[in-house]
Formats: structure tokens, C-alpha cells, sequence
């Protein structure tokens, strides 16, 4: 509960939401003019300070905003590199919220949906919100001796997503010094996903093809869900105990329990991604829930990412050793992934492909043997700084356009969350035998004959 | 009877796109006689403003006979009568919106049809405050607080005009609407910095 009455201070009306922003515009626009001022005097100053200035009034005015503003500018941020590492690791973890509902609406919700107030439709209801889900709250409720978690969400989200972006276009735009068409295909693809997960029909029909596709993976734990109580702002569910991260932390779990959970984990992962095509692309420490039998629980399918068939053809081939070393095939790669273009020069393309290759394969690391310890902070702190490495490159800062397939992004941020999440676990995991990367190279090797 | 009557009128209205003209074409429409008519009400006018003040009667049963409401607190309780209100409110939409373009002129403090209701809106709105200063939810201001419930009489004609003009799949955006607005008003009405700079002024002001 604490985390919703903080949730006071927030500005949450449009007017307020776009003040902050002005404001931060008005910033920015004061460290351009110190920046050239400051360049009179001494020509030989870097644009660096500057995107250091720049990077910690955003960070600022966007920490204090929350909302969907920020999962955007969040998620922006992190493909390009925009914001210093430390402050996107911050921003990983941020969340959505709403305010929190009162009982009379929560009250009016039901009665709207399912014509009945909580109090009719189950046992019992417990008014008092148990925890904060990412657009809405979830609350405790009892059926027949069945323990429910029912989340209900906030009216008129969907409308202020899109409200929201309209307000975080025009200072992207200036942010990453990308046009307006360049970055459309970015900012459709993080609007169709936030408006996705205001929608719990399409969440619980999801939840439970993913289920389902999922159930024989060891150590997985799923939820039922109840279809009759929810619509497309209730979802309910049977209440899932266990702890989320930290707390799961806080019990002192064995190592074997901590790799058990891990390679769930991985395993849930690996199955949606080669197998379903559709993956829950939303790998944040509130969505698992953790219990000290070694069980993984899995909840909130709101993001779900569906991966295109040449999407997925490419962009996991960058994994495969012998594919990235020919040079012919990683061009096409790079070339379908959009990350460069005909209109660049050779040696621009050369010089991010290099980068490119250098980068993936650090990041593939884990794919390369059976077995990868993830608890190894060294390989962590190694990506940072890679990454950090990448976004000094001139040819990548000065390049106008957008770079990478729009079905990057979340992808991408998929695996940096169950990176993450590994490495907070300290699992060490088979990585398995992976027959994906056959069927790949098949597809690769044989097609470029 | 009367609410036959209301029942009556309403669906004239909606049917003719217009009120009766005089009380005797309304009771020779429903086969009654005029003097039948006044056994119930003084005249079409009177009729009209009795509408939403049985609405509200009725909204007002269903609030305090529901489950949660004696564990709400003053705020909630507002909270719960704003959205029953307009929730019952629904299946008499179209009657609502022709009242509503028929007087609601922006000069007007608010239409002759909506004076029974703000007496019995005051009346049932002022308990409750009563209650909330008792539990220190509200503060007590002297000279104001006996003006809290028109402050609230003032936010419930801005929802009931929002949602007549509310566009928003099932009336969602009245339900944000509700929430902020009753919200904002309540936590104005609780104890705020207001309160301290206005004591602080007040300081200043006699220490000159």
C-alpha cells in the first residue's frame, strides 16, 4: 500500500503532465544555449557535457512524471542509447502506475461489467488493494474456498496513452534528432503494445494460449483463469502465493532452487520465442512470483509480442557463430533488420556492421555453450560498457534515421530484462541443447546458395 | 401513482420531442382528468422538478442499503451516491439530454428542474460532512464549512453535465471524471496547506 498513496504527488492530469514537459523542453533548450555559448569560448568542447546535461533533466522531469510517457521515452531511450546506462537501468524497472481506485469505483466497475457488485459475484472481496498491477490495482477475493486475484483497471486508460504520446512526440523528436517519419514506426509500435495491455479480454485470451503452450515446461507454475468475471477492464484469476524477487531473495533460497527457478525461466522463454512466436515481452520482477519450493509463477500476459516469421529468421541467426562470420549473409541480415540502409555509405556500413557483430557476439554469449552462469557480474558490467561503447560511435550519433526493425524494441528488452533477472538470481542454466539454431542455418545456407 | 406519472411524462416528452403543452392535454392523454392530475401535482413545472429528486431518493436507498457502505468513509461515501447516481441515471439518458438542451443556458445559476433535487441532495450530503468533521476527515472551518455541501451540489452539476455530454464507450470517461473531481473536492475539504498559509496570514496580519 505504500506504493499508492506515494502515488498523491503525482502529476496526473494532462495539464500537469505537460507543463513537466514544457519545462524540460525549456531545459533543454537552456543547455543547447549554454553548450554554444560555452563552444565560443572554448571550439574544441564535445557535444558530450551537453548530452550528459540533457540526459539528467529528461531522467529528472521523466521520474517524476511516470505514466505511459515514460515507458515510451524509456523505451526510446534504451535503443538508442540516449540516456547513460545507469539511468536506463533505473528506467528498466520503472512502472506504469495509475492512482489508485476507490472503493465506490471499483464498486461502479462491477456493477457496469457484470451487473452485480463484488460483494454479490464472490465470498468475499477485500476493498483494500493488494498490490499495484501495471494500469490498475489487484485485489483479493474468495469463491467457493478458491482464492481469487482479480485486477481492475483504471477507466479511461487507453484514452490517456494516447494522449500522452501526442504530448512525448515532439520532444522525442528533438531528443533523438531523428524526423517524424523515422521515428513513427518506433513510437506505433510502443503505442499498439500500451494500448494492447489496457485490454484484458486480449490478455486472458493470451494467458491462456501461452498456458497452454507452456505447461509441460518443469517447475512452471500458471494460474486458472476465469472467464465468466472478467471483461475487458476485470481480469480474474486464482491467487498465485509465493514472493516476488526481492522477497523471494530475502528467504536465503538455496543455490539449487535459485538455478531451478532460473532455468524455468529460460526454459519459458526459449519455448515462447522459437516455438510459439510470441513472447511475454514484459520480463519485469513484479510479473513472476516466486515460491521457495523451486516453482516459477508467471503471471500478467498484458505485453505480449508477436515475433514475424523474417523477423525471427534474421534476427536470431545473429546468435549462430558460422552465420555472422559470412559476410554476405550478415549484410542481407543487416540489411532486413534495417539497421543499415542502401543510402548509406560503405564505410558507414562497414563500420556499424563491425559494431554490430562486436556487440551480438557478447550478447550471445549464453547460446554459445550448454551452460552459462548468469550470477557472473563481470559479463554484465562487459554489456553496459559495450553498450556504452556503441552509443559513442560517430557514425551511428550522426545518423538521422532510426536503426533496427521497430519488432526490436521489444525484443531487445526482453532479453535485457531476463538478463537481468537471471543475474539478480544468481542462476546458473543449461542453456540447452538448441535445435532452433539448425533450423536456422538451414534456412540461411541453403537459401544464400 | 406519482412515479406513474413521472413514467408517463418522461415517455410524452421523448415521443413528442416536447412536453405536454397544458396539464389538460397531459391528463386527457392519459385518460384521466385534470383534477385527477392535481391530487399529485400542482402543476407540469412541479411535476418536472420532482423527477430527479425521486431519482435521487431512490439512489440514496440503494447506497445505504448496500453492503459496503458502512465502512466507507466520508469520502467514499460521496464517491458511491456520484456514480449509483448516474449509473441509475442511464436508461433515462435521452430524457436527461432534452432537459438539458431544452434550459441548461450557460447564464443560468442551473435550471428550475433541478431545485427539488438540491434540496434533497443538500439533505442527504450534509450528514455525511457532519460525520466526516466528527472523524476529522473533514476540517472544520468556521463561516465555510457550512457552505461544504454546496461546494459539492456545484461538482455534481459539473458530472451531470460531463456525462450528458460524455462520448466515451460506456460512459468511462464520466467515471474518471467522477473519481478526480470528487476526489479533488474532498481532499480541498480536508485538513490542507491552505489552512496553515491562511493561519500564517492571519498571524502576519495582526503582528504588523
Amino acid at each position: 500500500m505504500e506504493t499508492l498513496s506515494e502515488q498523491n504527488s503525482i502529476p496526473s492530469t494532462k495539464v500537469q503532465r505537460a507543463m513537466r514537459f514544457v519545462k524540460t523542453g525549456a531545459q533543454i533548450g537552456g543547455n543547447y544555449i549554454k553548450h554554444y555559448s560555452k563552444k565560443i569560448v572554448d571550439p574544441s568542447l564535445s557535444k558530450d557535457e551537453l548530452h550528459e546535461n540533457n540526459a539528467n533533466d529528461v531522467y529528472n522531469a521523466l521520474s517524476e512524471l511516470k505514466g505511459s510517457a515514460l515507458k515510451v521515452a524509456q523505451m526510446l531511450s534504451m535503443e538508442k542509447n540516449i540516456l547513460p546506462k545507469q539511468y536506463t537501468n533505473k528506467f528498466q524497472m520503472a512502472q506504469y502506475s495509475a492512482p489508485p481506485l476507490s472503493g465506490p469505483l471499483i464498486v461502479q466497475t462491477f456493477v457496469k461489467t457484470f451487473g452485480k457488485t463484488p460483494q454479490d459475484l464472490f465470498d468475499s472481496f477485500d476493498m483494500k488493494a493488494a498490490n499495484a498491477a501495471s494500469i490498475g490495482q489487484v485485489h483479493q477475493a474468495s469463491l467457493n474456498g478458491q482464492l481469487l486475484a482479480v485486477k481492475i483497471q483504471y477507466p479511461g486508460v487507453a484514452e490517456s496513452i494516447k494522449s500522452d504520446l501526442k504530448i512525448v512526440k515532439p520532444i522525442a523528436f528533438r531528443l533523438l534528432d531523428m524526423n517524424e517519419n523515422e521515428l513513427e514506426k518506433y513510437i506505433q509500435e510502443v503505442e499498439t503494445k500500451l494500448l494492447e495491455e489496457t485490454d484484458y479480454e486480449l490478455e486472458l485470451n493470451r494467458s491462456i494460449e501461452i498456458t497452454q503452450a507452456c505447461k509441460n515446461i518443469p517447475n512452471l507454475v500458471f494460474t486458472n483463469y476465469h472467464k465468466a468475471f472478467s471483461s475487458k477492464r476485470v481480469l480474474t484469476m486464482d491467487w498465485l502465493s509465493g514472493f516476488h524477487l526481492d522477497k523471494f531473495l530475502s528467504t536465503n533460497p538455496s543455490q539449487a532452487i535459485k538455478n531451478q527457478i532460473g532455468q524455468a525461466m529460460w526454459d519459458f522463454y526459449n519455448t515462447q520465442v522459437h516455438e510459439l512466436k510470441a513472447v511475454h515481452a514484459d520480463p519485469h520482477p513484479g510479473n513472476f512470483i516466486m515460491q521457495t519450493d523451486g516453482q516459477l509463477g508467471v503471471i500478467d500476459f498484458g505485453c505480449v509480442k508477436e515475433i514475424p516469421e523474417d523477423f525471427y529468421l534474421n534476427y536470431f541467426a545473429l546468435l549462430i557463430p558460422e552465420i555472422v562470420q559470412d559476410n554476405s549473409i550478415i549484410r542481407k541480415i543487416m540489411l532486413q533488420q534495417e539497421i543499415i540502409t542502401d543510402n548509406d555509405s560503405a564505410e558507414v556500413q562497414q563500420v556499424i556492421t563491425d559494431a554490430f557483430v562486436k556487440m551480438t557476439t557478447l550478447l550471445r554469449k549464453p547460446f554459445d555453450d550448454a551452460e552459462f552462469d548468469f550470477g557472473n557480474d563481470a559479463y554484465i558490467n562487459q554489456i553496459y560498457a559495450m553498450a556504452e561503447e556503441v552509443s559513442k560511435i560517430e557514425e551511428l550519433k550522426k545518423s538521422k534515421v532510426g536503426r533496427g526493425s521497430q519488432h526490436a524494441l521489444y525484443i531487445n528488452r526482453t532479453y535485457f530484462g531476463l538478463y537481468s533477472l537471471l543475474n539478480l538470481l544468481n542462476a546458473q542454466i543449461h542453456t540447452g541443447t538448441q535445435s532452433w539454431k539448425s533450423r536456422l542455418k538451414d534456412y540461411h545456407f541453403i537459401s544464400n546458395n | 401513482m406519482k412515479t406513474q406519472l413521472i413514467q408517463s411524462y418522461i415517455q410524452y416528452t421523448l415521443e413528442h420531442n416536447s412536453q405536454p403543452q397544458s396539464v389538460y392535454l397531459f391528463a386527457k392523454h392519459l385518460g384521466m382528468t385534470e383534477l385527477d392530475f392535481y391530487n399529485y401535482f400542482s402543476s407540469l413545472a412541479s411535476l418536472e422538478s420532482e423527477i430527479y429528486q425521486v431519482w435521487f431518493e431512490e439512489c440514496m436507498q440503494k447506497c445505504t442499503q448496500s453492503e459496503p457502505w458502512n465502512t466507507y468513509s466520508s469520502r467514499e461515501k460521496v464517491l458511491a451516491i456520484f456514480y449509483t447516481f448516474i449509473e441509475d441515471l442511464k436508461p433515462n439518458r435521452s430524457f436527461v439530454q432534452y432537459l438539458k438542451t431544452r434550459d441548461w443556458k450557460p447564464s443560468l445559476q442551473w435550471p428550475a428542474y433541478l431545485k427539488g433535487l438540491h434540496q434533497v441532495f443538500l439533505a442527504h450530503i450534509q450528514p455525511i460532512l457532519t460525520t466526516g468533521i466528527a472523524s476529522n476527515e473533514i476540517q472544520e472551518r468556521k463561516f465555510i464549512d457550512s457552505k461544504y455541501a454546496e461546494g459539492l451540489w456545484l461538482n455534481f452539476l459539473f458530472v451531470l453535465k460531463f456525462w450528458t455530454d460524455d462520448t466515451s464507450p460506456s460512459f468511462e470517461k464520466t467515471d474518471a471524471a467522477i473519481e478526480k473531481s470528487v476526489n479533488l473536492a474532498m481532499d480541498l475539504l480536508g485538513k490542507s496547506p491552505l489552512d496553515a498559509a491562511l493561519d500564517f496570514g492571519k498571524f502576519l496580519f495582526q503582528n504588523k
